[in-house]
């Protein structure tokens, strides 16, 4: 077996056409945690399809036919969490299958649970329920498409995400990544046991596929697995495209029935997470509202208790920094000010070296405390396949270290507001009640 | 120290007890790059009548006095703000406030002790003035606002009004936007000193740590303070009927499709310690045995198309209230409340089942200690009751199904039952 590539992330493993694996080997944790990904492009004519299979994988396998069957089959694993879903990072579609079990060496008995836990997502992913030849359940296709179209139709429960969503969607302007990861509830309709078959079989013989895996182990077992199983010509890795403004200082206002506002603004950065300069712009993000101590918490909640919480975050696949807050309907103006003038006192250089030293410990702290969590490891090495670079761990700490405030407004030139987008009261309301 | 494990779990409790009443506990992670910390009172919104101890009279309270005292905690007497101490040493801090507690914590990757120091001294030192808690007022009113809009916080919000006649687990746990309005310094002090007593409090702390060194340094913290045990404090509770308030509550939001919430108002409370630990497992296995997601009902349901997977059925509670809450989105409330009381009573339950989900708990038992925020909260909230979470595998191993079929017939009965459900606006 040839020696496995070990990376500066602490995994080993490695990608090559189309197919990877990778395991961070540890005693820190009591748990195995396992995540497989296909890897799609985000396009409006797929991006149903590939939210519904997840869905219907979890339904039923040929050994455990329905839900019920697999849900017995995790309890007995001792409570295993299991997930099927989908997501999204820039204009890529992962479809993702996750299991996080007890090793067995803290169970009576030491059962081999990494042998099981493969063996199920071999199940999952490899043998789902075909009552008839090429098709999955009729029963269960519609079923799904309902319970998912009703799931894309709730994402205004959640005002934040609504808001979110509907700035990236603007910013996006008809571009892949304004997708939802859901896919359209329109599109829905024409999906039919059969067809969803055959996407499924493209997904699995043709989709970039990795598998990731957190816990005590020989990292051969996973290599022996992926090598034997998945090791077929698949699609490379598309490249992710990067984000450019269409817009300048475009403004959307929405009015619903809310009590509270919801602003969101949207800016370009000029460069991406493969850019040298990115530790500096993760600095200038930080700085401005990545923290209780950045200008942004600071000046809007604090200072002029406007709004419970307003942050600043990287888009770290877009490279685009959103702003956001929850406002009184009335501070809007006031908001928005407010903000503008603290991205002014970034382009002037008005840091502290108190701003500097406390954002650069936090994210040393953020950065760190990753590795105490077996599913953060895995977003962050998935996120590195996939943008295919970027520093992590203590490289990166370092090199947000090296950071300069003159290197911090140098970024400020590159910030350009693309769009704000308002979520304001219809005038209802303030007056529904229960 | 007293050091206690349980060796299926594979864990060790380190504490101790000092003079003033403040108990300290700690789990060693070794090889974890995180510590985390929290100080936590037996503190939280239900706490709104009480006798100050020493003194004869009783005390009122506003709404939301216990969340908006959190808040005011992190001000100092400078101006500043703790956060920005925590933040001087690399670590993240925050606080939050449920019905029973209020939770103070930091999350660090180094200097643990000038962290702890900080916990330790910014909890026992408070700073309000008529400016610094006039200026917390809009803060809250927005947090209020914000939950006001969440559709799942409201149905649970109304299913407790409707739940609860006078119990003040009925009320959010922020309070309202009037009630907070009233709220004065005095009366933040009054609520500090009597609640936030050491005896009244734990800190926990949980990392690759040892446990000696936390509680020398504590022991020491506290030693300069002089605090001296305080009596007991007494907390007045309101009788409670048996009968709910309302048996259905509807509110009309921009919702997708309608939320659903059954809730059962429990009278078996007064409990504490194994008993109360007992009863909380009994219930949460009779729920996962009629309606989680290996249950014949569950899948019925759901392949009916009334649930989805997001449906949850569970029991939450503490020493003087206790409710279970069944539900999410659905399309038709009216079948799904149809289907449930059907089925609920004449649900069979099997021995076998129930051997298999005591598997289930077991392994969340043992994650649970690897997830310092989840043990961190799982501890106080524990403590506060008198459960030993060592004690959780045993008392597990205990229950029977017979103790699942008597939670059933005294649990699930028509006079404790209430509806609560968010509606679209525009309705169908």
């Amino acid at each position: 077996m040839k020696h496995p590539i070990q990376t500066e992330t602490g995994f080993v493993g490695n990608f090559q056409n189309g197919v990877g694996w990778y395991v961070y080997p540890t005693q820190r944790f009591k748990t195995i945690s396992l995540q497989a990904f296909w890897v799609n492009d985000l396009t409006s004519s797929t991006a149903a399809k590939g939210a519904l299979l997840p869905h219907i994988l979890k339904r039923g396998t040929m050994r455990w036919p329905d839900s019920m069957a697999i849900e017995k089959q995790l309890e007995t694993l001792y409570g295993a969490t299991f997930r099927a879903d989908v997501g999204k990072i820039a204009d890529k579609q992962l479809i993702s299958v996750s299991l996080d079990v007890i090793h067995g060496q803290y169970l009576p008995g030491t059962p081999d649970t990494l042998e099981a836990s493969l063996a199920f997502l071999e199940e999952i992913l490899n043998h789902p329920l075909t009552p008839a030849k090429n098709q999955f359940d009729q029963k269960f296709v519609a079923q799904e498409k309902e319970l998912l179209r009703r799931q894309i139709r709730g994402l205004i429960n959640d005002k934040n995400q609504y808001a979110m969503h509907r700035l990236i969607e603007t910013m996006a302007d008809g571009r892949a990544f304004g997708l939802r990861k859901l896919g359209q509830a329109e599109d829905l309709e024409s999906i039919g046991p059969t067809d969803l078959y055959q996407y499924y079989q493209n997904v699995r013989d043709q989709s970039p596929f990795v598998l990731l895996v957190v816990g005590d182990i020989k990292p051969e077992t996973v290599e022996a697995y992926v090598t034997h199983g998945w090791a077929r010509t698949r699609h490379a890795l598309g490249s992710i495209e990067s984000y450019t403004p269409r817009h300048e200082n475009f403004e959307v206002v929405e009015k619903k029935p809310v009590r509270q506002g919801k602003v969101n603004f949207g800016y370009a950065t000029g460069h991406t997470l493969v850019s040298p300069e990115y530790p500096a712009l993760m600095m200038y993000v930080g700085v401005l509202g990545g923290f209780p101590h950045s200008k942004l918490f600071v000046n809007v909640r604090e200072k002029a208790s406007l709004a419970y919480y307003a942050y600043a975050r990287l888009d770290a696949a877009l490279s685009l920094m959103v702003i956001g807050a929850g406002i009184e309907f009335r501070d809007y103006h006031d908001t928005t000010r407010i903000v503008a003038e603290q991205l002014e006192a970034m382009a002037d250089g008005e840091i502290s070296d108190q701003e500097l030293h406390y954002t650069l410990e936090a994210f040393g702290n953020d950065i760190l405390s990753e590795e105490d969590s077996p599913s953060q490891l895995i977003g962050r090495q998935m996120e590195k396949v996939l943008l295919g670079g970027g520093l992590t761990g203590d490289q990166l700490i370092k090199a947000l270290s090296e950071v300069t405030v003159a290197d911090i407004q140098r970024m400020a030139t590159g910030i350009h507001l693309d769009t704000t987008f308002f979520l304001t009261t219809d005038g209802s309301g303030r007056d529904i009640d229960g | 120290m007293d050091k206690r494990s349980n060796t299926v779990i594979g864990e060790t409790l380190y504490t101790e007890r000092l003079a003033s009443g403040l108990t300290i506990c700690v789990v060693k992670r070794p090889g974890m790059k995180k510590v985390f910390g929290t100080f936590a009172t037996h503190y939280g919104s239900i706490d709104n009548t009480f006798v100050v101890p020493g003194s004869s009279g009783i005390t009122d309270v506003p709404d939301g006095i216990a969340h908006f005292l959190e808040h005011k905690m992190f001000e100092k007497e400078d101006g500043g703000d703790v956060f920005n101490d925590f933040a001087a040493l690399g670590a993240s801090s925050n606080a939050y406030t449920d019905y029973t507690s209020t939770t103070f914590l930091f999350s660090t990757t180094s200097r643990v002790q000038e962290n702890l120091e900080i916990l330790l001294d910014f909890v026992q030192r408070p700073y309000f003035t008529p400016e610094n808690v006039e200026k917390e007022k809009g803060i809250i009113e927005q947090e209020i606002r914000m939950y006001l809009d969440m559709p799942g916080d409201r149905l649970h919000s109304n299913l407790m009004e409707a739940l609860y006649k006078n119990h003040p687990v009925r009320l959010d746990i922020a309070g309202s936007v009037d009630s907070i309005r009233t709220i004065t310094p005095e009366m933040l002090y009054h609520c500090y000193q009597t609640f936030y007593h050491p005896s009244n409090m734990v800190v926990f702390v949980t990392g690759d740590v040892e446990p000696e060194a936390i509680f020398t340094q504590v022991r020491h913290n506290q030693a300069s303070k002089g605090f001296a045990n305080q009596a007991e404090i007494d907390r007045i509770f309101p009788e409670e009927p048996l009968e709910v308030k309302k048996a259905r509550v509807e509110q009309r939001m921009p919702v997708a499709a309608p939320l659903f919430m059954m809730g059962f108002k429990d009278h078996a409370v007064g409990k504490e310690g194994p008993a109360l630990l007992h009863h909380e497992i009994v219930m949460g296995l009779m729920w996962q045995m009629l309606l989680g997601k290996s249950s014949v009902t569950y899948a019925e349901l759901y392949q009916a198309g009334l649930i989805n997977e997001r449906f949850q059925a569970r029991y939450s509670g503490g020493m003087t209230y206790g409710m279970s809450g069944i539900g999410g989105e659905t399309l038709d409330p009216d079948l799904l409340e149809k289907e449930l009381d059907q089925r609920l009573p004449e649900v069979t339950l099997r021995s076998e089942d129930l051997e298999r989900l005591k598997k289930k708990e077991m392994g969340e038992i043992i994650g649970l200690f690897q997830s310092p925020e989840d043990l961190g909260y799982v501890f106080n909230s524990m403590y506060f009751r008198q459960i030993d979470l060592l004690s959780y595998l045993d008392v597990l191993g205990s229950v029977t199904i017979k103790d699942v079929e008597q939670a059933r017939d005294t649990h699930l009965t028509e006079k404790v039952r209430a509806i609560s459900l968010i509606l679209p606006l525009e309705h169908p």
